[in-house]
């Protein structure tokens, strides 16, 4: 019993309280960077460049929250930047037909819970990876849209719609507005309901789950809606901005979120993850990205250094975690 | 060691270093060797020889310490004190390689090959036959044929090893232990998954390595094995050597008493409790791994399960608990026919496991341990849309404090914890639901005394509510002491059913194992 008191004494440090301490590390990067680029440039801390900023990182971050569901239960989702062009294209399209435009918006974010549905049951029914069935509906969904739109484009012309996006609120621009909108019911969700439990346990261990009563198939399918949900919302978003439907936009968007949410401290092997880090982590992506345009660094450059970012914010995470141990 | 007839010249592998021993002399000699855990002495210091050419069979219950002799002679672990001599020389065998080097190999009874290479690719694994850096696939396919035909086993070397029965895979890696040099081949229940006819191969390539001049270690649960095997037999139990007689000069009897004739140091709190209703029934239950079970479980009684690894005991307490689909059978609770259909049907009704792998089954190991302890009752401490975090809270505090689990928070990871604490969680996550019957499935597996003694009394205090419990355990003297009703288990079936100590240890032992 003695060897027990010894091992307990010396245990990790409450997680929560380090949770918030990786939050804090991360909010002190983004203004760490943010101070640097206003001493950097001239433009950084106009209001213009705010809010473009504010819009750039706006769309990332609702990805990365629904990603992060998926990812904590130990699962990923590619298909997340397919169903942001393909819903685009969706809503181009129920619009030019003359639907109404809520109709339109409904049966878009509709279409969202259709194909996080059909995820999971891939997953669950069929027992495929969730690695392949997102990657094969990130390939089918842009041949969907090619098909729909025969490889053009849909343009928008209802103009409530696209000028919701240019639109600010209380000097903020609306687009921002909607992580708030995503991320106040996601946190909600994850921390305070029960469903949250359930989403790391299964990520965790799904069959100790399972032996405890939890529905982990259903679980499953929760997670997988909530992702593709999330993503058909910002497919939205995404065509009131540019003002047309076309379903080869957001090439590569899934990789945007996955990465915010491991910079945000998920982990890829499930059951750690929150809702602000994924926030934080794509805004820290889009500043980057700002930054480096304003001080002209080729885009080249970019790419590399949000490789290296990553490398380097995982790899420190790592650390606390075996600290922890 | 076997040869390998290839392409006209002779493929000798590798020989091992050492000295040769004549036959009959030390080969290996342990002295005072020991193994402590932490606080749990896993072997207690034993002293052993092994002669050069012997078949030297070790016998023991679950938990007697024989994987632990065999990691330590393969390198997997290192002893904390003692003395291992090989060929008269001390050595360190503080690596896999090392022992393989020197010639010592085991082959386990799970098979650890690579399932998805040809038997003879699993065969040369390591030791690949090369030609300017290119593998000579014929070649080795042909070699590892030649091996197979030699041994008798009638195997193809060019099939995937995962298309083979478990027996076959045994058989390969066994050839593939032969054929590289071995002086000392340590088999672990090698015969656990195979058939009369696969263990009598097996038996033909024991004999004839023997008559190589490699010695045999033969570890088994099967009296009648080693028997027919062995020239030597040691006995473990708890941890401890308790003798080693020539096979003429001893029986089966005398071996099962020293393998259980322990002394009974630690203290079974076994309270007696006047057994109320019936709370389930079952019928002929039948699903995966287990057949025709009909038992019964009452209010205020244990009811205990006991039997060897495999024997289908934890497959029964899986399928009454709605993890696995039952194929025959009724289930009655509390005098009412239920079809439990999922692990949610099972709790609703007032149904508890504590399952056999805490760490697969029992914990998330990387969430906190209120999390964990909550788990089930989540629905229960939910207001509207959210959990009432403060009843959250209370309610992990108080199986803490209540079962002294030894943790400064309810916030640190469950897999800090020692494996006691880690079964008081796995407990703990039961006694705030609400359960009626409660089944705990080996609780004592990896804990210390002290938590065991905790364990038990916990179990009264159960009883005394008018719970009932199953209790299933490898552990002779665990169940023995502490089941109202003791029922044996061999093979998935139900084969003997005892009263509170009306069977002698002798007696139980011999039911599960089949003497």
């Amino acid at each position: 019993m003695s060897v027990e008191t010894v091992e307990s004494s010396t245990g990790p440090t409450p997680r929560k309280g380090i949770s918030i301490l990786f939050g804090l590390t991360l909010l002190g990067l983004l203004l760490f960077l943010w101070l640097l680029l206003g001493f950097a440039t001239n433009s950084f801390w106009t209001p213009n460049n705010i809010s473009n900023l504010l819009r750039q990182g706006a769309m990332t971050a609702i990805l990365a929250v629904g990603q992060t569901f998926v990812i904590i239960t130990a699962g990923i989702d590619l298909s997340v930047g397919a169903v942001v062009g393909f819903t685009s294209v969706i809503v181009a399209w129920l619009l030019a037909a003359g639907v109404p435009l809520w109709l339109a918006l409904i049966a878009t974010l509709a279409i969202g819970v259709l194909i996080g549905a059909f995820h999971a049951f891939g997953i669950v029914r069929m027992g495929l990876p969730a690695f392949i069935i997102t990657l094969a509906t990130l390939t089918s969904l842009r041949g969907i849209g090619l098909l729909i739109t025969n490889g053009s484009t849909i343009s928008i012309t209802n103009e409530a719609f696209t000028n919701f996006s240019r639109a600010d609120f209380l000097g903020v621009p609306s687009l921002f507005w909607m992580v708030i909108v995503v991320a106040v019911p996601a946190y909600i969700f994850l921390h305070l309901s029960r469903f949250g439990r359930y989403l790391f346990a299964v990520g965790s261990n799904a069959e100790a789950a399972r032996l405890s009563g939890v529905n982990v198939n259903r679980t499953t399918y929760l997670a997988y809606i909530l992702s593709s949900t999330c993503a058909a919302f910002v497919g939205l978003l995404l065509a009131s901005r540019i003002g047309i439907g076309n379903a080869t936009q957001a090439e590569g968007w899934e990789l945007q979120a996955i990465a915010s949410s491991v910079i945000g401290g998920t982990s890829l092997f499930g059951a750690v993850g929150s809702v602000h880090g994924p926030l934080l982590g794509a805004f820290i992506l889009a500043t980057i990205n700002n930054g480096a345009n304003l001080l002209n660094v080729n885009s080249f450059w970019q790419r590399i250094i949000t490789g290296l970012l990553i490398i380097v914010i995982v790899y420190f995470d790592q650390l606390r975690r075996r600290g922890e141990r | 060691m076997i040869g390998l007839q290839e392409g006209g010249h002779r493929h000798e592998l590798r020989t091992p270093a050492g000295h040769p021993v004549p036959k009959g002399e030390p080969i290996l000699e342990l002295h005072s060797l020991r193994k402590n855990y932490g606080a749990v002495e896993a072997l207690k210091p034993a002293s052993m020889t092994f002669l050069s050419g012997e078949v030297h069979a070790i016998v023991g219950e679950n938990g007697a310490g024989k994987s632990t002799l065999i990691k330590l002679l393969t390198g997997v672990i290192t002893r904390t004190s003692g003395e291992i001599l090989w060929c008269g020389e001390p050595v360190q065998l503080a690596t896999p390689n090392e022992a393989i080097s020197r010639g010592i190999n085991a082959v386990h009874q799970e098979v650890v090959l690579c399932p998805h290479l040809s038997v003879a690719a699993n065969m040369f694994l390591g030791d690949e036959m090369n030609r300017r850096g290119l593998m000579r696939k014929r070649a080795m396919t042909d070699a590892a044929q030649g091996v197979l035909d030699d041994l008798g086993f009638n195997l193809p070397a060019s099939a995937v090893l995962g298309s083979l029965t478990i027996g076959q895979q045994q058989l390969v890696a066994t050839a593939r232990a032969a054929m590289r040099g071995t002086q000392f081949l340590i088999f672990d229940e090698p015969t656990a998954y195979l058939t009369r006819q696969e263990s009598e191969q097996l038996f033909r390539l024991i004999r004839r390595l023997q008559g190589e001049g490699v010695t045999i270690v033969y570890i088994s649960h099967r009296l009648e094995e080693v028997f027919e095997l062995a020239d030597r037999v040691s006995v473990l139990r708890d941890g401890t050597h308790v003798g080693t007689r020539a096979i003429g000069e001893t029986n089966e009897a005398e071996l099962i008493a020293l393998m259980i004739n322990r002394t009974i140091e630690q203290i079974y709190h076994k309270e007696h409790f006047t057994a109320g209703d019936t709370l389930v029934e079952t019928r002929g239950l039948t699903g995966p791994g287990f057949a025709d079970v009909s038992l019964t479980v009452r209010a205020g009684e244990i009811v205990g399960l006991y039997g060897l690894i495999g024997a289908g005991r934890s497959e029964f307490a899986l399928g009454l608990y709605g993890r696995h689909r039952l194929s025959a059978g009724e289930v009655f609770w509390q005098g009412r026919k239920v079809e439990i259909d999922s692990e949610r049907k099972a709790m609703e009704l007032g149904i508890a496991l504590a399952p056999e792998s805490r760490r697969d089954q029992g914990l998330c190991l990387n969430l906190p341990i209120g999390l964990n302890i909550n788990l089930p009752v989540f629905r229960k401490l939910t207001r509207g849309l959210t959990i009432n975090r403060a009843e959250e809270a209370a309610n992990a505090d108080r199986q803490i404090r209540d079962l002294k689990i030894k943790t400064p928070s309810r916030r640190v990871l469950a897999s800090a914890m020692s494996g006691g604490n880690q079964q008081k969680i796995v407990i703990g996550k039961w006694l705030s639901h609400g359960a009626k019957l409660f089944i705990f499935d080996e609780p004592t597996v990896g804990v210390d005394v002290g938590t065991k003694a905790e364990i038990y009394r916990l179990f009264a205090r159960l009883l005394e509510k008018g719970a009932g419990i199953i209790l299933i355990s490898s552990y002779l003297p665990e169940v023995y002491e502490l089941s109202d009703r003791l029922h044996v288990f061999r093979q998935g079936r139900l084969v003997g059913s005892h009263g509170y100590r009306t069977a002698s240890h002798e007696e139980v032992l011999a039911q599960a194992i089949g003497a």
